[in-house]
Formats: structure tokens, C-alpha cells, sequence
């Protein structure tokens, strides 16, 4: 437990030393929660049902999209960032197990993201009520609340998840960067299905949601600690 | 019994392959407590597959060995507990201060006070005014410094030092090898990797000479006198032809003459030397300098892989 916490802050204190990752972490957020009051502001007084749903659905959207893309630039670099520096094997000679390694890398990447977007989700309902005056009843309701505090933070694991996996196995960071945001598709999924049946976002379907992101979730991890092995790591990380 | 408890390092034929490549082939070896080990070998030899076996890091293919009493393979969370790596590169966090990359591994090592063990150690090092400094700003010689400083932080029983003076300015190079004299203790084992005979020569108390398999072990003049035997050079003003069968000494065990020079093996020149000298001015001979024929390790492992490759 206690050298899983050394890991995390050790990836904090990295990150915050890395601007690209700094800005991304404090300027992604921002500019989403803009997009989503903006969504918000010009659905406020719409009448027709199905066109005002669809923005609030859109809205919604950017609370799922940033679980999985704000870890990626910490989780890509907790790998590349080792690698690069050869950092990887006087770490494996430390007493650490495997597991805690990747735990602490994991956390160090799911911890900031599920903290920036509901922090993000905090900011946006406090402009929400200075701007609309109140916050939309479709904002607020059950389907949100368990978008925002259940498949949020599945996201961010899948997404995590990925690109480790990713990283791992990339030889240079471009290719690691590129392919890691495929961690992000599972949010667009209901972007898709949301904004074309112009439904309101319901329990069922985040329930459904959920179920499928907890399976690759698992899958996706499995195959992420099974990488993370030191004989793995020592002899075929490139 | 009394051997086992000086034994640290005991290998019986230690193997790994990477597939079709013998990356190391059946080293037997063993280690005493408290020495400083060289283990000597060309590129790719299988140094650093080795440390990686012996600190429990990477599983051999075949064979076994135990550190300090523990068995690799089974006990490797308790071996990396007690054994110390100084990695190949120093790999160390270049975003991250010089203080707080020590202190990172030394609560991953869970140091009893981690904050006062890295200031021990820093000042220990000399590194402790820049402690505040980004790692990636040191000079090669420091971050060197800084890596062993790492491997040291939980007082390990065994150090290992992979090529601890690759790569570094001859002065650097200095400082680091007078750093890893003074890490010499009682208590201490140090397994030496290098490629550097000069330093081995210098700084071990018994050396492994190797090339995919073990040529020779032993203490470095040990090693050099068992192949060589001792010898002393003889610079003459003229040597008239004949005369190296001329001195006729009992105790000669060789006499090669190149010019004006002789080369004479003696066993024990300390005794045999004035007696040699008192030899050659009765016949006549104007001696301008006496000395002793230093083999360097160099020339012992560059015999010995030669003869290694003509066997194979
Ligand atoms: N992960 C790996 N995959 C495949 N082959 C490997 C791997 N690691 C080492 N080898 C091979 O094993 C052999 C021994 O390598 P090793 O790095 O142990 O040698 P070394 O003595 O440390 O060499 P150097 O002096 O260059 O550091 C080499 O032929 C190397 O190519
Ligand atoms: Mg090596």
C-alpha cells in the first residue's frame, strides 16, 4: 500500500514538472466546460423537446470524453517517460512487486481524471446557475448523476488501461500517443447512440453502458498487468 | 560449514538464453563476504543478464543460485531487499530534484527515516548542495554519483556495480573509482562489472575472467604470476651474442633476449634479483636499468581470449 502511494506521488511530481502535461490537465477541462455551457445556454429557452435534449445530451458528452482523454497524457508518459530516461530497471530492483508498480501507475492517472472532471462537472453546475439562473431539470436527473459518478470513472480506467498497454508495447512515444486514444472510443459510443435516437439519456442505457465497460475494463487490464511483468518489462520493452 | 557462511554468492550452472542467443552458459562461481568482485568480460558477454539473474530481476533458463542464503527465483522480493543495483545507465529522473529521487527509493526500500538516510548519504556523496537541482543538470560524473548513492540507500549486503565507470572523462572516472574504494567494508560484498581491467586490476580482491563461459578466477596477481610467472627486465649497454646461455643460474626459469634487453623468469626475484645483477657484471655486462615486467590484466585477458577462441 504505502510504495503504491510513493508511486503516485512520485508520477504527480513528475507530471507537474511536465508542461504539456500541466496545461493540458488545467486547459482540456476548461474548454469542455465552456463547450457544455455554451450547449447548455442555447438550449435554456429551445421548446421543441427533442432539439433541447440533444444539446443537453451533447453537453453531457464532454463529461464522458474527459475521464478518458485527460489520463492519457499522464499515463503515456508514466511508460514513455521511463523508458526514455532508463529509469525502468533501478525501479524493478527495488522490493516493489509488479503489481504495486502498475497500481501505483494506474492510480497515479485514474485518481486525476476522475478528480479534474468532477471538479469540472462542480464548475459547470455553479456557471450553470449564474448564467441560466438555474440548472435545467434534464441536467441534473438520475441518468446524469450516474453518468457522471459511475461510467466516468470507468472510462477513465478503460482509458487507462489502454494506454498503458499501449505504451508498454509502443518502441517511440509518437506511435504510444496515437494509438492510446483509442482508450477514448468507448465515449463516443454514446455520443453516437444518444444524439441519433434523440433520446433522453436514461438508467437503462447507462446501465448497459456500464456492464460493457466493466468487461474491457477487465480484459483491457488483464492484458495491461500481464505486460507489466519485471521479466517482460527488462526484456522486451523497447 | 565455515565456507557457506563466508559464501555470498554462489552460483551452480547458472544459464539463460534469449532465445537461440546463450546470453550467459553455466557459470559456477562463488563470492566471499566482504570482497570486492571483479567480474570481467568483453561486449555482450552476459554481465548485465548476470546481475540481472543475481538480483532477482530476470529468471535463468537453467541452473540456480543463492544470495546471501536466499534462492533466486524463489526468494526474490527478500533478495532485492538486501542486494543494491547500480544499473548499466544511472537512469535517473531528470524532472525530478537530486533530493527527491533518492528519497523515492529510499521509501520504496521503506529506510526506516527516509529523509535523514538521503541526507546522510548526499553529504556522504558530496552532492548535498545540490540537492535542490533537477537530476538532468548534474554532470555525467555526478549523476553517477547520485545512482550509486541509490543503490546504497538501504544498506544493502551486496552492491552491484555494472560498468560503474563507463562512459565517463578519465577525471570522473577517477572520482567515481575512489568513491567505490571507500564503499569497501567488512560487511559489504561488491560484484564488479567491467570491462576496465585497469580498474579491476586496482580495485578487486579476486576477479572473474570470462567470455560466455568462466576462463579464470582468482586474485589479479595471483591470476597474472600463475600465467606468467614473475619476470625482470634487464637493459644493457651491448649484449654480446650468447650471453643469455652464458649467466647459467640455477634458479632462471627463462632467459629471452631482444637487442640490448633481457627478460628473465624468476620465481622469487626478490632474493634471485642481486644475485642475477652480481652474475652479469662478472661476465661483463654494463647494466643501465633493472626493473620487474608488469603484466597488466589487459594483456592476461586479451591472452585469454585468444586462446578461448582458437579452443571454440
Ligand atoms: N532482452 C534481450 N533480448 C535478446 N537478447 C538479449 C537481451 N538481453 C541481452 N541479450 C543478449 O545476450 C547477450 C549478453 O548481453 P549482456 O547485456 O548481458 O552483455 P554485457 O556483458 O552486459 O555486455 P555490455 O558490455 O555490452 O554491457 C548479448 O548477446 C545480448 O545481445
Ligand atoms: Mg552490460
Amino acid at each position: 500500500m504505502q510504495r503504491i502511494k510513493v508511486i503516485v506521488f512520485k508520477e504527480w511530481r513528475e507530471s507537474l514538472r511536465n508542461k504539456m502535461i500541466l496545461l493540458g490537465a488545467i486547459f482540456l477541462p476548461l474548454v469542455m466546460v465552456g463547450a457544455s455551457l455554451v450547449m447548455v445556454y442555447q438550449g435554456r429557452a429551445i421548446e421543441v423537446p427533442g432539439a433541447q435534449v440533444a444539446l443537453f445530451n451533447t453537453a453531457l458528452m464532454y463529461f464522458l470524453i474527459m475521464p478518458a482523454i485527460i489520463p492519457v497524457a499522464i499515463a503515456a508518459y508514466s511508460i514513455i517517460g521511463e523508458k526514455e530516461q532508463a529509469s525502468m530497471e533501478p525501479l524493478l530492483a527495488t522490493p516493489i512487486s509488479d503489481s504495486e508498480l502498475f497500481l501505483g501507475k494506474a492510480l497515479a492517472s485514474v485518481i486525476p481524471a476522475i478528480g479534474l472532471t468532477w471538479a469540472s462537472f462542480g464548475l459547470f453546475l455553479g456557471v450553470c446557475i449564474l448564467l441560466v439562473g438555474e440548472i435545467p431539470p434534464h441536467v441534473l436527473n438520475p441518468p446524469w448523476i450516474a453518468v457522471i459518478f459511475g461510467i466516468s470513472p470507468l472510462l477513465s480506467l478503460f482509458s487507462v488501461g489502454v494506454t498503458l498497454l499501449v505504451s508498454s508495447r509502443a518502441t517511440d512515444a509518437r506511435a504510444a500517443y496515437q494509438f492510446s486514444t483509442f482508450g477514448i472510443l468507448p465515449a463516443l459510443i454514446p455520443l453516437i447512440v444518444y444524439t441519433s435516437k434523440k433520446t433522453l439519456v436514461n438508467l437503462w442505457l447507462v446501465g448497459v453502458e456500464g456492464v460493457l465497460l466493466i468487461v474491457a475494463s477487465v480484459i483491457v487490464l488483464y492484458f495491461a498487468i500481464k505486460v507489466f511483468s519485471r521479466e517482460q518489462i527488462l526484456t522486451r520493452w523497447k | 560449514m565455515k565456507q557457506e557462511q563466508c559464501s555470498v554468492i554462489q552460483t551452480e550452472h547458472l544459464t539463460r538464453n534469449f532465445g537461440a542467443i546463450a546470453a550467459m552458459n553455466d557459470l559456477d562461481l562463488e563470492v566471499n563476504k566482504g570482497e570486492v568482485f571483479g567480474f570481467l568480460g568483453p561486449n555482450g558477454a552476459g554481465k548485465t543478464t548476470t546481475v540481472r539473474m543475481l538480483s532477482g530481476l530476470i529468471a535463468p533458463t537453467s541452473g540456480k543460485a543463492t544470495i546471501v542464503g536466499l534462492e533466486i527465483g524463489r526468494d526474490n522480493r527478500a533478495i532485492r531487499e538486501r542486494v543494491g543495483v547500480l544499473t548499466e545507465t544511472p537512469g535517473l529522473y531528470k524532472r525530478l530534484s537530486v533530493v527527491d529521487n533518492l528519497l523515492f527509493f529510499a521509501k520504496l526500500y521503506a529506510v526506516r527515516d527516509p529523509e535523514r538516510q538521503t541526507e546522510q548519504y548526499l553529504r556522504l556523496f558530496e552532492l548535498w548542495n545540490r540537492r535542490d537541482d533537477l537530476a538532468g543538470t548534474l554532470s555525467k560524473g555526478m549523476r553517477q554519483k547520485l545512482a550509486i548513492a541509490r543503490a546504497l540507500i538501504h544498506e544493502p549486503q551486496v552492491l552491484f556495480l555494472d560498468e560503474p565507470t563507463a562512459g565517463l572523462d578519465p577525471e570522473a572516472a577517477l572520482m567515481v573509482r575512489k568513491l567505490i574504494e571507500t564503499l569497501r567494508t567488512k560487511e559489504r560484498t561488491i560484484f564488479l562489472c567491467t570491462h576496465n581491467l585497469d580498474e579491476a586490476d586496482r580495485l578487486c580482491d579476486r576477479v572473474a575472467l570470462f567470455k560466455g563461459r568462466l576462463l579464470a578466477v582468482g586474485d589479479p596477481r595471483e591470476l597474472k604470476e600463475r600465467l606468467y610467472g614473475r619476470r625482470t627486465v634487464i637493459h644493457l649497454a651491448e649484449a654480446h651474442a650468447g650471453l643469455e646461455d652464458a649467466i647459467k643460474l640455477p634458479f632462471i626459469k627463462k632467459v629471452e633476449r631482444m637487442d640490448n634487453t633481457l627478460v628473465i623468469s624468476l620465481s622469487n626475484p626478490e632474493k634471485e634479483n642481486p644475485l642475477l645483477v652480481n652474475r652479469l657484471v662478472e661476465l661483463g655486462a654494463e647494466i643501465q636499468f633493472v626493473k620487474e615486467l608488469r603484466v597488466s590484466l589487459e594483456d592476461l585477458y586479451l591472452d585469454l581470449m585468444e586462446e578461448n577462441d582458437a579452443t571454440d
